[in-house]
């Protein structure tokens, strides 16, 4: 009766001033007072900032602002690349991998759910200001669709093929494209990783003829073209070419559904910094994975979905403040990809704040002593403009 | 945080009173005029607390218009003197920018360092592990810090090295001056200070960084100088300085 006494206590106080020590008269109640602080406190903040349902397809509107885990066999299998480095070094310092469902996510996991799909492919475009989560957004459906049984297709990020390329050599397919062999033969090691079960299932629908000594036969399974161009690096590109190429042909069946995921898609539509050796530069669609990603991007196919973002960071010759997909995407771009259906994705709200600090604190990641105080998340709100990029690095430090 | 001690002993530097630098033969613990005051001492110093202007006011004074240190302390909460002259201290050209984000990513990797080992670590480490990044900042710099120094003092034409009790501000000072020239001089070729120095602050916390040797030379280097040290006698009572007209 005195342990209930003393619960009821310390949450009515809770709900008065929740900063404050409890003052009582003896020892003993003291203590275990304090231990029953604890406990209370931590309870309450995992009933803010977690939630035990792990599964992304049965995330509703109960579930927003609290943070679900991913199992890490899962993240190495779904994510070879594509998560944002520090959300990387988060996971490997926590030594587990928590995303926050947010609204944008509810909103394209709906869309995603009544999917019709004997209908053109829909574009969904995440756009929003810098360090407002649209990675970990298209994370969260990517983690969707591949519990789904899709086939995810994951560009990590487009600006890498239109920028620093090393080697870069004229197509041997079409002679005014070029060849980047490198970023084509890292891109199909991680699309093997991801997509291991779908590659001995899907089969070639023509024969591709590589050079005078291989060829890959009609009706040979996908994984075999991908292995070419894993060994053969000369021929990387035009592997990366014809799985999308296959990819789109075959969605239409049905077999199997088709998830397009490209982060950064501002990029396609860009200039590079790529030139030629007579110092000119080379228009995008010259470099053959730029080509062959825009034509997937179009919605002249069905049985799936395409999920772009925006993205200012990695951008060349766009200006910092740069966020509307006007802006980004030029009219060139805005003409390929229209009509899409744009999601914003905004900085937190008070609740998806406070869930957020709250995890931080979970995981004792705040250590300064008045980052618990109610002064501390003021500032904290202040500096970050509850900015989820911002408050990660202020966070950091603290 | 509970604000350690010797902070509070700060000079309090107003707008025109000042202690004169250490090093100088004519220091006292007395408070000298070292610029002109611009307000005269009928006027009161700026009155910075809110609650006081939403009582009722009685009679007004004069009041400074210029704003002494007490007005200049910092809003944020996490502010932290230490820190702050560490911050300075790093920084190069005036870049304050740049000295701040390496001393933000310095207690980030510190703190990242101590998880990690905290995941790897056993349960007894577990519980004894200090992840504070502050507190291994501060314990770190106490570890290093030298309480006696070695001061030039002229007698009779010529400079000898005295041993002689620092005061609190060179304590950490000196602590803070040779870690970072540490980093300055013996790191490899494309080290980034935020790693480095991190790497230094945990070692310093553990009693294991080449700081601390350098702290034992000094101690050992004024035992031997022992025998001078009656010549501080001259500083403590000649306040006219007639001896020692050195600086």
């Amino acid at each position: 009766t005195m342990l209930k006494g003393m619960t009821r206590l310390i949450s009515r106080v809770h709900k008065l001033d929740p900063g404050r020590l409890l003052h009582t008269g003896t020892q003993a109640p003291q203590n275990l007072a304090a231990h029953l602080d604890d406990q209370v406190s931590s309870e309450r903040r995992r009933a803010i900032s977690r939630t035990s349902e792990n599964d992304p397809a049965k995330h509703e509107q109960q579930h927003e602002g609290q943070h679900y885990n991913i199992p890490l066999s899962d993240l190495k299998a779904l994510f070879p690349q594509g998560l944002p480095p520090r959300y990387v070094k988060q996971v490997k310092t926590f030594n587990e991998a928590c995303l926050m469902v947010r609204k944008p996510a509810l909103e394209l996991l709906h869309h995603l759910k009544n999917t019709n799909f004997a209908h053109p492919a829909v574009r969904y475009v995440l756009y929003g200001e810098k360090g407002t989560g649209k990675t970990l957004s298209l994370c969260h459906i990517i983690h969707f669709c591949a519990k789904q049984d899709w086939l995810v297709l994951h560009i990590p990020d487009a600006h890498l093929w239109v920028k620093n390329c090393r080697d870069l050599m004229q197509s041997t397919y079409n002679k005014q494209r070029f060849d980047q062999p490198l970023e084509a033969s890292i891109w199909l090691k991680n699309f093997k990783t991801a997509n291991e079960r779908f590659l001995s299932q899907i089969k070639t629908q023509e024969k591709y003829v590589w050079n005078k000594r291989e060829s890959t036969e009609q009706g040979s399974p996908l994984g075999e073209v991908v292995e070419q161009g894993m060994t053969r690096v000369r021929s990387a590109t035009d592997a990366v070419g014809i799985v999308l190429k296959e990819l789109k042909r075959q969605s239409s069946l049905g077999t199997f559904r088709l998830l397009v995921a490209v982060d950064g898609v501002n990029a396609l539509w860009g200039k590079t910094t790529l030139k030629r050796e007579d110092k000119s530069p080379i228009a995008p669609e010259e470099l053959a994975l730029i080509y062959n990603l825009r034509k997937v991007v179009r919605n002249d196919w069905n049985g799936g979905a395409i999920v772009l973002t925006l993205s200012q960071t990695g951008s060349l010759f766009k200006p910092r403040k740069a966020w509307l997909p006007q802006e980004l995407l030029g009219k060139e771009g805005f003409d390929a990809l229209d009509p899409f259906i744009p999601i914003l994705v905004s900085n937190y709200n008070p609740k998806e704040f406070e869930s957020c600090l709250q995890y931080y604190l979970e995981n004792s990641w705040l250590q300064h002593e008045k980052a618990h105080t109610e002064e501390g998340k003021r500032e904290l709100l202040f500096l970050s403009n509850s900015n989820p990029g911002q408050l990660e690095r202020l966070c950091a430090c603290l | 945080m509970q604000v350690p001690e010797e902070f509070l002993v700060l000079p309090l530097v107003t707008e025109n009173w000042q202690m004169l630098p250490f090093d100088s033969c004519l220091w006292t613990s007395e408070l000298t005029q070292v610029r002109w005051s611009r307000s005269g001492p009928e006027y009161r110093d700026p009155q910075i607390d809110k609650g006081y202007y939403r009582k009722e006011l009685g009679k007004t004074q004069h009041v400074k218009a210029a704003p002494t240190a007490l007005a200049l302390k910092p809003s944020s909460v996490f502010e932290n003197p230490l820190i702050s002259t560490f911050t300075n201290m790093m920084m190069k050209g005036g870049n304050k920018v740049l000295a701040r984000s390496l001393m933000t990513h310095t207690l980030a990797d510190v703190k990242r360092k101590q998880f990690e080992k905290y995941h790897a670590a056993s349960v007894e480490e577990q519980v004894t592990r200090e992840h504070n990044p502050y507190t291994i900042f501060h314990q770190a710099l106490k570890n290093c810090e030298p309480v006696t120094g070695l001061v030039p003092i002229l007698k009779g034409g010529h400079f000898y090295q005295v041993p002689v009790p620092l005061a609190n501000q060179w304590h950490y000072f000196l602590a803070m001056e040779w870690m970072i020239i540490e980093y300055w001089e013996k790191k490899y070729r494309r080290v980034l200070m935020p790693e480095k120095l991190s790497y230094e602050l945990l070692q310093a916390f553990h009693n294991k960084d080449p700081v601390i040797p350098r702290k034992h030379d000094m101690y050992k280097m004024a035992e031997a100088e022992q025998v001078l040290a009656h010549y501080t006698d001259s500083r403590w009572h000649r306040k006219d300085g007639a001896g020692c007209s050195a600086c």
